[in-house]
């Protein structure tokens, strides 16, 4: 998307990335959902800019997109790095998500050197057609890991090694 | 052999549980690498001993293996949690880890409620062969989940409904 400015995040974005996470719309797909899980989430998540491992996309002056790697704290595992991506909702469908993939993709592998990139969904998540334009693939499929309000929805993992 | 015990883990279980993860056989297979990293591990062990989310086995009165359900706090997964379980290698071949893994069972049941537990194992493990004759199915294996010395291990997951 060409007007989308991309920069590192910054611990004073935390109340937007907070209030995308609270938008039904994106919170179904993910673990959190009280008020209290959703707050101590985004703490965790924004505290990844401290090592540059959080970017922040910008439209119209202000904040419509996150993404970030969630590096891993044991040295055995730090070869790879689970990610998550939020979008505002009145900034979908135009590509946001794409690019903000792509770049965490290329922070990965360029910045951190990292090996591989773990995403971890939901089934039918939107995300997911992006992670496969992007040549991730499946490696496990688990039913029933999420329950909401009694409906249960399977996690998808998927990978793509970068380096 | 001498009559094995179970209780719930307790705090003064901590110097055990390093003890463990410090010997080379036991911490190639859990993604701890240096003494710091193994602190860390012990800590959240023990922390999860508060909520009785974790059981120690003994033998005369002495700790030689435990399990911890690693119970999860957002709602939506509450139905479910990773387990891991540790025994001293001194004492391995006695049926400890079935009995840890048939006890952590029925907590996870009673107290927890939860409907399954999941867990992760490395390639090449010998406690593998375990999970599967308990009963535990692979959903999934991550190619060269752990890097050690330029060497890597698959990783498992496996689950079992209670």
């Amino acid at each position: 998307m060409k007007d989308l400015q991309i920069k590192y995040s910054t611990f004073s974005e935390k109340e937007f990335l907070e209030k995308f996470l609270k938008d039904p719309s994106s919170n179904e797909w993910f673990l959190m959902k009280t008020e209290k899980e959703i707050e101590s989430s985004a703490f965790n998540w924004i505290n990844f800019s401290k090592y540059n491992a959080s970017l922040t996309g910008y439209l119209d002056g202000k904040p419509v997109a996150f993404g970030t790697l969630f590096l891993m704290p044991y040295k055995k595992l730090s070869h790879q790095s689970m990610f998550y991506i939020v979008v505002d909702k009145d900034y979908r469908k135009r590509g946001i998500g794409s690019d903000m993939l792509k770049n965490l993709i290329n922070l990965a592998k360029t910045y951190f050197n990292l090996e591989c990139l773990i995403c971890e969904v939901f089934e039918n998540c939107p995300i997911i057609s992006l992670l496969e334009k992007q040549n991730f693939k499946e490696f496990a499929y688990q039913k029933k890991y999420i329950k909401d309000e009694g409906k249960y929805t399977s996690r998808i993992m998927f990978e793509l090694w970068i380096n | 052999m001498d009559k094995l015990k179970i209780r719930f883990t307790e705090k003064e279980d901590c110097d055990y549980l390093k003890k463990w993860l410090s010997d080379k056989d036991i911490l190639k297979w859990f993604p701890m690498y240096n003494e710091m990293e193994i602190d860390d591990a012990v800590r959240i062990w023990i922390a999860y001993s508060k909520i009785n989310a974790s059981l120690t086995a003994l033998i005369n009165k002495k700790p030689v293996g435990s399990a911890l359900l690693y119970v999860q706090s957002f709602e939506k997964v509450k139905h479910h949690a990773l387990f891991a379980i540790i025994v001293d290698s001194n004492y391995r071949n006695k049926g400890i880890g079935t009995k840890l893994i048939n006890e952590l069972i029925i907590l996870a049941k009673e107290k927890f409620e939860l409907e399954f537990l999941n867990l992760e194992v490395y390639a090449g493990n010998p406690a593998k062969r375990l999970y599967d004759r308990l009963g535990f199915t692979s959903f999934g294996m991550q190619k060269k989940c752990l890097k050690e010395n330029d060497g890597y291990l698959d990783k498992i997951f496996m689950q079992k409904y209670l």
